[in-house]
């Protein structure tokens, strides 16, 4: 696996204490204070002002990849044990161990944040199943879920292992049974390894400051802890400093020594997570707060091999498939190109069709309208007597009014519908009464595209005016069935 | 005679040769199973043009159909099922038979057949007589008789023997498709 750790950012050690949380990026360090409700989780502006100060801590670089960050955890809360389960396959080893921890552990797996580490197991005799010996470190989900999401909202990939396991890469012997404790300002952590495997882990209420004199009780108490294990032949001190004569009166004659970090601005944890994440890359003991599969989100990570091959095969798919598109879907194309070609020849049939139809449309002379527009500008009691209209627009109309005025409101009336171009009365005869005047008025129309424009037709009110039947015979509205005959007089006259 | 074994050279010299003419059978090989696909591959980009103007071709017909339809349906005709030799007769019998569902009276009805090569087939004159109100019926009903016809003149006399009634004199062009399949489209 080829690594490219140049475009990685630098992982961040950060360690979770009981009051306080210490971070070390680079050559940089911070300690935050932490406030916790009673059940150990963190208050909400606790989590606020962490993710705040974190990240300006940070300062990730949004083009890079988020930066690991390795946590180490305090013994809190945490549970250890060491099971043996027969070895198989991944998915069913993983199941077994499931119903291992939930028969083992208080709470169920889903509850519990959780990480194992294999240990190996003795080889099987003959007959026998091989069995994976594990140790097993849980917590409560809550706890870690808030500082994963502390982490996560800071840009950073968080992993999570134990403090104590850390502390133990300072220099402790490795297959050996040691007793660690981790000595803080009011309280410790006491973890217990057999053979190099952590088997207990537990905190105890007594720490550099609360250290009285020789006579203390808690003190006492403290040194039977530490001798009362069976397997404490040896003392590692961490933390905060303590008086030797304290120190001897813990290690009641037994091997004692202090875990010492290079750096004195770090705690042990982080200077046992740097030497860890130097030495092996990656914890042995990781606790998940979500049991899901690995996946690769480091660019350090990528398998160069794997994804070679596959841009590999899709650049040769990205190169055949034109050429594989072009041998199978040819048929099927020319097939449908044949097919389109075929009904093109309708094509031209629409193409009439359309031609005749919109032919026949343009000409339908609008006799109607024309109608409409006379039976509405006739006055009443007008004598109608003919009345012809033709395609070409020209209309000519003989009939008779009352008078003279009638005739020019008549024409002023067909002007003003906007229908005709021009209308001319050609001649206006007073019959010998003088009660009537005979009219041939000439007009004609506009041409269609005009027409089409105009609001001819009646309204929604009069037609429902005219909704009522009207008698059998009945002419348009002011117009009556016959005018009398008058001699004529020629009088031509034209308004446009 | 037992064949002389090959030098360590002679073995050399064959390899190379060996392996020079797999590479050009290679190369010769590989040349022409490139050119026999990059034929297929221009051929089908051909046809994939071809068939894109095709379809940009009827593309515009999608809206065409649906004006024809419109027409179609307004016009109660359909111009592709009309046959020349017997529209000026179903088209009369129908002009009859709208007047007289109308309640006009008939009168002399003349058919003349068109003169030229215009796009008439024949004119109609007909005459009739009836109420005002079916008249313009008869009138508006022209328009949806199923046949391709124009009224290109109409007259309106008043019936002096009969009161509240006009004459009616129309002059109908029946129009020709044939005509206008020959003219080609703009």
């Amino acid at each position: 696996m080829k690594k490219i750790s140049f475009l990685n950012p630098p992982p961040v050690f950060v360690e979770f204490g009981q009051t306080a949380l210490r971070a070390a990026h680079e050559n940089d360090s911070v300690e935050l204070p932490l406030e916790r409700q009673p059940d150990g989780r963190l208050t909400a502006p606790c989590k606020e002002k962490t993710i705040a100060a974190l990240k300006e801590f940070l300062q990730a670089k949004s083009w890079q990849p988020r930066a690991r960050a390795v946590c180490a955890i305090g013994a809190r809360g945490v549970s250890l044990r060491r099971l043996s389960l027969p070895a198989g396959a991944a998915e069913e080893f993983h199941q077994r161990l499931r119903l291992q921890i939930e028969s083992e552990f208080p709470l169920p797996p889903d509850e519990l944040a959780w990480g194992c580490q294999k240990l190996g197991g003795p080889p099987a005799a003959n007959g026998t199943v091989a069995k994976q010996e594990l140790l097993v470190a849980a917590v409560k989900k809550e706890v870690v879920a808030d500082y994963h999401e502390i982490l996560r909202a800071c840009g950073t990939e968080p992993e999570f292992t134990l403090a104590a396991l850390a502390r133990t890469h300072l220099g402790t012997p490795a297959a050996d049974s040691f007793i660690l404790l981790d000595i803080g300002r009011h309280q410790s952590e006491l973890t217990v390894f057999e053979t190099g495997v952590a088997t207990n882990s537990r905190i105890l209420f007594w720490g550099s400051e609360s250290a009285a004199g020789p006579a203390d009780a808690k003190l006492d108490a403290l040194a039977q802890a530490v001798n009362s294990s069976p397997t404490g032949t040896k003392l590692f001190f961490s933390g905060n400093k303590i008086s030797p004569e304290i120190s001897s009166r813990l290690a009641n004659g037994c091997q004692c020594a202090w875990l010492e970090s290079a750096d004195t601005r770090m705690s042990a944890a982080i200077a046992g997570l740097k030497k860890m994440v130097d030495q092996s890359g990656h914890p042995p003991l990781v606790i998940r707060v979500e049991q899901t599969g690995g996946e690769v989100r480091s660019l350090a990570a990528i398998d160069f091999k794997k994804w070679g091959v596959r841009v590999g095969a899709l650049v040769a798919a990205l190169l055949l498939l034109p050429y594989a598109e072009a041998l199978l879907l040819k048929p099927h194309l020319a097939k449908k190109v044949a097919a389109f070609k075929t009904e093109a020849v309708r094509l031209t049939l629409i193409d009439r069709e359309l031609d005749f139809l919109r032919n026949l449309k343009s000409s339908q002379p609008p006799y109607l309208d024309a109608l409409y527009i006379f039976s509405k500008s006739l006055p009443p009691g007008t004598h109608f007597e003919a009345l012809s209209l033709n395609s070409h627009g020209e209309v000519s109309l003989r009939c008779a009014f009352r008078d003279g005025q009638q005739v020019a409101d008549f024409r002023t009336k067909l002007i003003n519908s906007g229908f005709f171009a021009n209308v001319t009365v050609e001649e206006q005869v007073p019959t010998p009464d003088r009660q009537r005047v005979n009219v041939r008025i000439a007009a004609q129309e506009k041409p269609a595209g005009q027409l089409l424009a105009l609001p001819v037709g009646p309204t929604a009110d009069e037609i429902g005016k005219d909704a009522k039947p009207a008698p059998p015979g009945a002419m348009p509205p002011g117009v009556s069935a016959a005018a009398p005959a008058a001699p004529p007089v020629i009088k031509k006259e034209t308004k446009q | 005679m037992k064949p002389r074994p090959l030098t360590d050279r002679e073995k050399r010299t064959v390899r190379i040769a060996g392996i020079g003419l797999a590479i050009y059978l290679a190369l010769f090989g590989g040349f022409r199973v490139w050119k026999f696909f990059d034929t297929k591959r221009s051929d089908y980009r051909q046809l994939e043009v071809e068939a894109q103007n095709l379809r940009r071709q009827i593309q515009p017909y999608e809206d065409k159909v649906l004006v024809v339809k419109k027409l179609m349906d307004e016009f109660h005709l359909d111009p592709a099922k009309l046959k020349k030799e017997t529209v000026v007769s179903d088209a009369s019998a129908a002009i009859q038979q709208a007047a007289k569902a109308g309640g006009l009276q008939l009168g002399p009805i003349r058919e003349s057949p068109a003169r030229g090569a215009g796009k008439t087939l024949a004119t109609v004159q007909l005459e009739s007589s009836g109420q005002v109100p079916a008249v313009l019926t008869f009138l508006a009903s022209l328009n949806s008789i199923g046949f391709p016809v124009v009224v290109e003149s109409v007259q309106f006399t008043a019936d002096n023997s009969r009161p509240g009634q006009v004459k009616l004199n129309l002059t109908i062009s029946i129009l020709d498709f044939d005509q206008q399949k020959e003219v080609p489209h703009a």
